[in-house]
């Protein structure tokens, strides 16, 4: 059997298959919402497969009736601010449990997994009741505040700073280096892969974060990209067009940010699942 | 970090804007939740009350429905108060179940001044706590059914045949002929609302409540008219939709011969140019057998709150009163323009001299005078007592009765059965 | 001699000084709530006002059926979707580690790309989808799959259906991913002797990389069974809040419901949350227990 032959075998090619088939099955939901940029309404909803004219129309009614922009800009801002927020809050913990040891913070980490299999619904209806006490409600403060820190991305954070050798540490304090120094000028520099994944996790999630923001948003001010999806989408006239170019608008930034980091996020990953 | 001293920045910028906003009590907030319905009016009333008060500005704010204002206007309350607009468009239905569950968050516009004598009764109705009387009254939800002219040409039908008082039944037979000819459904049917059943039942003078608010099943009317609606599903004369927007495209995009709903429609109807010259109304179906069945329901219908701790109460009752509660020709120029622009079809009684009370519309089919069919036919519908427990009863027999139309559930009284057992827990009786 | 030295003073303190801030948002922000609240399980409310009624919350929610059937829905997701979902990743990605070697990076993103979408955006997208008069019943009509449209989104089964089916796009590829880097930690070498000693293909899946990758395979039922008990945007927005006769509520959708739609009852959905909470914990508890090791 030749070389040729041997790489060319039926199985391989029914297994080519399936990937394509099930390429197209993941693919199709976004080449038809793109699609459905440039149809009117109606035919959205019928399914039409052939590309309409009326992108620049749906464009302009997304944005001058249903404020595209402002909710671009509540989602922007919100989730870039708790990817700041988070970043450092969760290195610093990440860096604080793995490298200074203690039986006491290995019980305050042990807690903080706990909320990884908390219910979000738990935590959500208490703490409703405290941002309204505060008067906070309606801010985007209080979309950021409470999901800025991750025990997900600390517990991840943790198994890259695992790789951070001691020695380099120790050699900087005998150099006279401060703690803060060392993280922020020796530690975190080293941990790009690391912090970018964190980055890109903490973006997402805020992104596209749903329940939260439902019930802490009263108003245009601080509503977000996906609660202004699904109000155009339970409205009494539903602008179909308008709702898929904010649909697509809204999978861009989270498919830019994903596309740049990819490599990384693999990366990050593979050195946190060990 | 400039990144963050940045955001900072914008968060203050942002925070006082806001602060300056609420001091300006030149402004009165009005949350609704129809841009084409009643948002247009709250608009166009603001309009006129311009001319006069030019310095106040009128924010109408567009929620995406009435059930979103609720829950908006409900957590604000949860949070003392902050963040409540001045006014508020709450439907009839849920109104009482607000005025119980939030005791004196309403203003007392009675008090304010306001001559109720002017509403329709059955409006004010709702909107009454012993002596104080709360809003005021928007849009009635006057019924009727409407019918495709064009496909009951296409198959074979003359319209001008229907265009009169027909019994459900005449309306089975109909849509079995339309299915048959041209093979679409006649009647768009949203499956997760009950409105369509409680609308039948209220068009034979059919109550679910009692004064004090405990549910009665005993009305003759109901079983008929769930036994109705399942004829009707088995028959094949509705078109499912799971939801409002699939509701909406059904009738508009020609899958269904029909639809079944108020005046206030006429907006959305419209909406779709391409369907121009093809719509007639005709009066709502009555339930046969059913002694007291009349031609005439009602479907929504809602009225503007002031809310007692909002941030201009009195800009709000006055901008209220000069407008909706005026006899001013301009005020009542005002409402008969969102009649013709909106189907709005107010219940201040002055009002209903307006020359679009009786005009013909030009969309319709033959150009039919459709407001002053729905204000004829809004003469003669027997009140409906609403009560707090309103929609707890309608989740409740929603649920139920997708459980009939799958044939789970058999009969009218297996479905009363499995609603009210579903309604008591969830009122936790 | 076990007294601490200042050396170690000073690197205990440095460590809760790095661990302060996440310490300090846990606290308010999550720990706070969840026990102040608690109280408020013996309450009833309605709107502003509350009232003692001791355990009658959970007397209520025993004879709740609406609740046991939305918590069956999400034990039903939990037993149908998961599992199809997780060997679905695990056949795929053995198939781009060992199966295929051209295009792998192209595959592995375009499997992943549902994965990014936010769950309300892939929601709408499927309700457009699926609705009676919609794309995919056309589609599936003029192919002659189906002779009369699939009320996909009014019938209650079909709706249950629709929910698995977009759950499964949605994660699959998610989970695939984490599936690959565990792949990819094993040592070829493991394979090669496996091959020498004669071992088939099937064989040495399932008796060295099935084994090998318990911890990530735990890793995904644990985060995939905690997912699903939470579920709330999709039966939200794809199936139109609870769907057709409530046949797609779930426990989180009926206690966001009971707090902010029906009654603003908090003492009932307090309860009803911590019901959840305990079943949450059961449930990682018995996955841990069962697939062993660590659980991480």
């Amino acid at each position: 059997m030749s070389m040729a032959q041997a790489r060319f075998s039926t199985p391989r090619f029914f297994v080519y298959l399936l990937l394509v088939f099930t390429s197209l099955l993941c693919i199709f939901p976004f080449f038809w919402m793109i699609l459905g940029t440039t149809l009117n309404p109606n035919d959205v909803v019928k399914g039409t497969l052939i590309p309409g004219s009326e992108l620049l129309n749906n464009f302009v009614k997304a944005t001058k009736s249903y404020n595209l922009p402002l909710y671009f800009y509540n989602s922007f801002f919100i989730a870039s601010v708790t990817v700041i927020l988070g970043v450092i809050v969760n290195s610093m913990a990440a860096y604080g449990f793995e490298k200074f040891r203690s039986r006491a913070r290995d019980w305050v980490f042990s807690i903080f997994l706990l909320t990884l299999i908390m219910p979000q619904i738990a935590v959500i209806l208490p703490l409703f009741r405290l941002i309204a006490a505060f008067h906070m409600l309606d801010t985007h403060w209080a979309i950021i505040l409470p999901f800025s820190m991750s025990a997900f991305v600390i517990f991840f954070l943790r198994q890259n700073f695992q790789m951070f050798p001691k020695e380099i540490m120790e050699a900087a304090r005998v150099d006279g280096a401060g703690e803060a120094r060392i993280f922020t000028q020796i530690a975190m520099p080293s941990m790009k892969a690391g912090i970018a994944s964190a980055a890109i996790l903490l973006f997402i999630t805020q992104w596209n974060s749903y329940l939260w923001p439902l019930i802490i948003t009263l108003s245009d001010k601080t509503k977000t990209l996906p609660l202004a999806m699904q109000s155009m989408m339970s409205a009494y006239t539903v602008e179909y067009g308008g709702l898929m170019v904010i649909v697509t608008v809204s999978l861009i930034p989270v498919l830019v940010v994903f596309l740049a980091m990819q490599k990384h996020f693999v990366a990050g990953l593979v050195g946190s699942i060990k | 970090m400039k990144k963050s001293l940045m955001a900072f920045l914008t968060l203050a910028l942002f925070v006082g804007t806001a602060v300056l906003a609420s001091a300006n009590s030149k402004m009165v907030t009005v949350w609704c939740w129809d841009p084409n319905f009643n948002g247009y009016a709250m608009n166009q009333a603001a309009l006129v009350y311009n001319k006069s008060h030019p310095d106040v500005k009128i924010d109408v704010v567009v929620f995406p429905n009435s059930d979103a204002v609720m829950q908006k206007v409900q957590a604000a309350l949860q949070a003392g108060g902050a963040g409540l607009p001045d006014i508020a468009l709450v439907q009839d239905f849920q109104i009482e179940q607000l005025v119980t569950n939030y005791p004196g968050v309403l203003a007392d516009l009675k008090a304010a001044g306001v001559d109720y004598s002017q509403f329709a009764a059955n409006k004010v109705g709702p909107m009454t706590e012993g002596n104080k009387i709360y809003g005021i009254p928007f849009d009635t939800g006057s019924t009727g059914l409407f019918l495709r002219a064009d496909y009951l040409k296409a198959a074979g039908l003359n319209p001008a045949h229907y265009q009169k008082d027909l019994t459900w039944n005449d309306v089975i037979t109909l849509g079995e002929k339309v299915k048959a000819k041209i093979k679409k459904p006649l009647i768009a049917f949203d499956t997760t609302d009950w409105t369509f059943l409680r609308m039948m039942v209220q068009s034979a003078g059919g109550q679910w409540f009692k004064a004090d608010g405990s549910l009665d099943l005993s009305s003759p009317a109901i079983r008929p008219a769930i036994a109705t609606v399942k004829k009707m599903y088995d028959a094949g004369v509705l078109y499912p939709t799971e939801g409002w927007g699939n509701w909406v495209s059904a009738f508009n995009n020609g899958d269904a011969a029909g639809l079944m709903s108020a005046v206030w429609i006429i907006g959305t109807i419209k909406s779709q140019p391409t369907n121009a010259g093809k719509w007639m109304v005709v009066p709502t179906p009555r339930l046969s057998g059913v002694s007291g069945a009349r031609n005439a329901s009602n479907w929504g219908g809602s009225s503007w709150y002031v809310f007692s701790q909002a941030p201009n109460k009195a800009g709000a009752i006055d901008f209220l009163k000069s407008t909706w509660a005026s006899t001013d020709p301009d005020a009542l120029e005002f409402y008969n323009t969102i009649l013709k622009g909106a189907g709005a079809m107010g219940t201040f009684l002055p009002s209903r001299v307006g020359s679009n009370y009786t005009a013909k519309d030009k969309f319709f089919y033959k150009d039919q005078a459709v407001y002053h069919d729905f204000a004829k036919w809004m003469a003669d519908v027997p009140n409906l007592r609403y009560t707090a427990n309103y929609n707890a009863w309608g989740s409740a027999i929603s649920a139920s009765l997708s459980k009939l139309y799958k044939g789970e559930l058999k009969t009218p009284d297996d479905v009363l059965t499995d609603a009210t057992t579903m309604y008591k827990q969830s009122i936790s009786q | 001699m076990k007294a601490k030295g200042s050396f170690e003073k000073y690197l205990n303190r440095s460590g809760w000084w790095f661990v302060a801030p996440a310490m300090a948002l846990f606290s308010v922000f999550m720990a706070y709530p969840i026990l102040s609240s608690l109280y408020l399980v013996t309450r009833r409310w309605r709107g502003l006002r509350d009232s003692f009624i001791g355990l009658g919350n959970f007397v209520r929610m025993l004879h709740d059926g609406l609740f046991w059937h939305a918590l069956g829905e999400n034990f039903l997701l939990m037993i149908f979707q998961v599992p199809i979902m997780i060997a679905l990743a695990m056949v795929f990605a053995v198939i781009l580690h060992h199966g295929i070697r051209r295009f792998r990076g192209a595959f592995r993103l375009i499997l992943f790309l549902p994965a990014i979408t936010s769950l309300v955006a892939y929601s709408i997208l499927f309700r457009i989808l699926l609705q009676t008069n919609g794309l995919a019943n056309n589609i599936m009509q003029n192919l002659g799959i189906l002779q009369q449209p699939i009320a996909w989104l009014n019938d209650p089964f079909w709706a249950s259906v629709t929910i698995v089916v977009a759950l499964t796009w949605r994660w699959t590829g998610y989970n695939m991913i984490f599936f690959l880097v565990g792949l990819q930690n094993i040592d070829p070498e493991i394979y090669e002797a496996a091959e020498v000693d004669g071992a088939s293909k099937v064989f040495q899946f399932f008796k060295i990389t099935l084994p090998l990758l318990t911890p990530v395979i735990l890793f995904s039922m644990v985060t995939s069974v905690s997912g699903t008990l939470q579920l709330f945007d999709e039966p939200n927005v794809l199936t139109n809040q609870g769907g057709p006769a409530n046949a797609t509520m779930t426990a989180a959708l009926y206690i966001y419901r009971q707090a902010f739609v029906i009654n603003s009852d908090w003492g009932y959905a307090t309860s009803l949350s911590y019901v959840i909470v305990l079943l949450a914990a059961v449930l990682a508890a018995i996955q841990i227990r069962v697939l062993g090791g660590r659980n991480k």
